[in-house]
C-alpha cells in the first residue's frame, strides 16, 4: 500500500512538473527550446576537434565519436542537477507551495523524486535527437566518417546503464533538493556548480587520465564517470576494458551516493523543522 | 494649487539619481554574499578547465587556452547580461516592484541603465577573477602590447552587451516562464556562434555564412578584438574594424532599446499584463 501511495505521489507529481515545464508554450517551440541547447553543446566541443584536425594534427574520429555520445548523455547530468537544484526555491518562495507538500501525507520524498523525472523524460528527448543530429551532420552533411553506428548499440549494456546512471543523478537532485531546504540563495549556485565539476572530471570531452594525477582519484568515487564509459562501451566506443565492471562500479557509486543522499536530506529535515525553514521566503 | 512643471535639468538630475540609486542596489546586492562571488568565479574557470584540457588532449598551441579563459570572462558578462538584464523585468514583477517602476518620476531607461552600469561593475570584478584563476592555474600566454586599445576593445564591448541586455530587457518585459527558457536558449547558441570555446571567425573550417551570422553577436566581435590585442599583441591597426564595429552596434541598440520598451509597456498596459504574476 504504501508503495502504491508512493508512485501515485510520484505520478502526481510528474504531472504537476511537466505542466510547469512545458504549458508555457505550444508544444513545436517547447521541443524546441529544449534540443537547441544540448545540439549547441555538442557543436561547441565537435568544432574544437575538427579545427584541431586543420592545424594539421589529423581528425581523431574515435575521439569525436566518443566525445558526441559523452556529450550527447551529459544533458541528462545537466538538465536533472540544475533543474533539481532550483526545484525547493521556486516551490518555496515563488509559488509558495513548499509547505503545503511537506504537511500532506504524501511528503516530499515522491514530489522531489516525480519532478526529477521530468527532467529525466525531457533529458531523453535531448540526448536521442542530438545523437540523430551528430549523425546527419557529422556523417551526413560533413561526411566525416565517424564511427557511430546507433542500430548497433548494445541495448541490453545501454538500458541498465542509463537506469543506474538517472537513478544515481536523481538521488544527486534530491541532495540538492535537501541542501536548499536548510540554505538561502544557493538555488542557482548549486546545480551548475556540481554539473560543473561533473563536466571536469566526469571524463565528458577528455579521458580521465588527462587530469591532473591528483585529482584523477576523485573522479574515481563519481558514478558520472562509470556512467558515461558504460555509455560509450554499449556503443562499442568504450576504452577502458570491461563493460560490466564499468556497470559494476557504476552500480556501487550510485548506491552509495544513494544513501549518502538520504542521509543528508533526513539531516536537513530536521534542521529545517527545528528551524522552521519549510515556508522561509527569500527575495534577491 | 498648481503642480509646477520639472525642468529639463530637474528631469535630467532625477534620471541620473535613478540610474546611480539603481546601481547602488545592483553592486551592494550582487556582493553581499561571498559565497556568491566565489561560485561565481571558481564555477567558470571549471569549464574553462575541462576545454583547456580538451586542447592539450588535442595537442593543440596553448594560446587556445588563453582565447578560452578570455571566452570564459566574456561568458560572465553574457549570462550576466541574460539573467540580470534581460529577466530583470520578469523578476521585478514577480516581486511586486515593476509597478513601482512603472509610476516613479523618471524613465524606465535610466532604471536599466543603472541595472547594466551595475551589472557591467559587478561581472568585471568577477571576470578580473576569472582571468587571474585561470592564468595562475592553467599558465597560458598572454602578451598585451598596447594597454590602451585593450580596455577601448573591451569597454566598447561591454557596452555594446549592455546595450543588447537593455533591448532584450525591454522585449522580455511581459514574459512569464518563458523569460527562464528563452534566456536558456540563449545561453549556449551564443557560446557556440560567438566563439567563447574556439575561434569562429576568420576560420576557414567554419562556413561564411556561419562567421557572417556570429557576427550579427556583439561578443564575437568584441572577443576576436581582445583576444588578438591581448594575446596576439596587435594593436589598433588590427581591430580598428572591429572598433567601428562596436561603436555601430552601440550607435543602433541604445536606441532600439528605448522604442522597444515604449512599445513593450504600452502593449502590457493595454493588455493588463504589467503586474501578472505566476504565469
Amino acid at each position: 500500500m504504501a508503495v502504491a501511495d508512493f508512485l501515485k505521489s510520484a505520478r502526481e507529481s510528474f504531472w504537476v512538473g511537466w505542466k510547469v515545464e512545458s504549458n508555457w508554450a505550444d508544444p513545436v517551440l517547447f521541443a524546441t527550446y529544449r534540443i537547441v541547447q544540448p545540439l549547441a553543446s555538442l557543436l561547441i566541443v565537435a568544432f574544437i576537434v575538427i579545427i584541431g584536425a586543420s592545424t594539421g594534427t589529423g581528425l581523431q574520429r574515435d575521439y569525436l565519436a566518443r566525445l558526441i555520445v559523452s556529450t550527447a548523455f551529459f544533458v541528462y547530468v545537466a538538465q536533472i542537477t540544475t533543474n533539481m537544484g532550483w526545484l525547493v526555491h521556486t516551490d518555496r518562495s515563488r509559488y509558495e507551495v513548499l509547505k503545503n507538500i511537506y504537511i500532506s501525507p504524501g511528503t516530499l520524498h515522491p514530489y522531489i523524486i516525480g519532478r526529477g523525472l521530468v527532467s529525466v523524460v525531457n533529458a531523453t528527448i535531448s540526448v536521442i535527437v542530438t545523437l540523430l543530429f551528430s549523425i546527419a551532420v557529422f556523417n551526413g552533411i560533413l561526411n566525416l566518417g565517424i564511427p557511430i553506428n546507433l542500430l548497433s548499440v548494445n541495448l541490453l549494456l545501454l538500458v541498465p546503464t542509463v537506469l543506474l546512471g538517472v537513478s544515481g543523478l536523481i538521488a544527486v537532485g534530491y541532495m540538492l533538493s535537501a541542501i536548499n531546504i536548510v540554505s538561502n540563495r544557493l538555488e542557482f549556485i548549486l546545480g551548475e556548480s556540481l554539473a560543473g565539476i561533473f563536466f571536469l572530471l566526469g571524463g565528458v570531452i577528455f579521458p580521465v587520465t588527462a587530469l591532473p594525477s591528483q585529482v584523477q582519484p576523485l573522479s574515481a568515487i563519481l558514478p558520472i564517470t562509470y556512467f558515461l564509459d558504460a555509455v560509450r562501451d554499449s556503443f562499442g566506443l568504450g576504452t577502458t576494458g570491461s563493460a560490466l565492471l564499468d556497470l559494476g562500479y557504476l552500480f556501487l557509486t550510485t548506491v552509495g551516493i544513494g544513501i549518502f543522499a538520504y542521509a543528508v536530506y533526513r539531516k536537513a529535515e530536521l534542521r529545517a523543522k527545528r528551524l522552521g525553514l519549510f515556508d522561509r521566503k527569500s527575495e534577491y | 494649487m498648481t503642480l509646477v512643471s520639472p525642468t529639463l535639468r530637474d528631469e535630467i538630475t532625477a534620471n541620473m539619481r535613478a540610474a546611480k540609486a539603481r546601481m547602488w542596489v545592483r553592486i551592494k546586492g550582487g556582493n553581499r554574499e561571498l559565497t556568491h562571488y566565489i561560485a561565481e568565479v571558481v564555477l567558470p574557470v571549471l569549464t574553462i578547465g575541462a576545454y583547456v584540457i580538451l586542447y592539450k588532449t588535442l595537442g593543440l598551441p596553448p594560446s587556445l587556452g588563453a582565447a578560452v579563459i578570455i571566452g570564459g570572462a566574456m561568458i560572465a558578462f553574457w549570462t550576466n547580461i541574460l539573467w540580470n538584464m534581460s529577466a530583470q523585468w520578469f523578476w521585478e514583477k514577480e516581486m511586486g516592484n515593476l509597478e513601482m517602476y512603472m509610476v516613479a518620476p523618471v524613465s524606465r531607461m535610466s532604471v536599466l541603465l543603472g541595472m547594466a552600469m551595475g551589472g557591467a561593475i559587478n561581472t568585471s570584478l568577477r571576470a578580473t577573477g576569472i582571468i587571474l584563476l585561470g592564468v595562475f592555474v592553467f599558465q597560458v600566454p598572454f602578451q598585451v602590447h598596447d594597454l590602451l586599445v585593450a580596455g577601448l576593445v573591451f569597454l566598447l564591448t561591454v557596452i555594446s552587451l549592455y546595450g543588447l541586455g537593455m533591448v532584450f530587457a525591454s522585449l522580455y518585459m511581459l514574459y512569464g516562464r518563458e523569460a527562464w527558457h528563452t534566456n536558456m536558449l540563449l545561453q549556449e547558441p551564443v557560446f557556440f556562434l560567438s566563439g567563447s570555446y574556439f575561434p569562429t571567425i576568420y576560420v576557414s573550417v567554419i562556413p561564411v555564412w556561419l562567421q557572417v551570422t556570429a557576427t550579427l553577436i556583439p561578443m564575437t566581435v568584441g572577443l576576436d578584438a581582445i583576444r588578438r590585442v591581448t594575446i596576439q599583441g596587435q594593436g589598433l591597426m588590427a581591430v580598428w574594424p572591429h572598433i567601428l564595429a562596436l561603436i555601430a552596434f552601440i550607435a543602433i541598440l541604445i536606441p532600439v532599446a528605448r522604442m522597444a520598451l515604449n512599445y513593450m509597456e504600452n502593449l502590457g498596459k493595454r493588455e493588463g499584463r504589467l503586474t501578472l504574476r505566476w504565469q
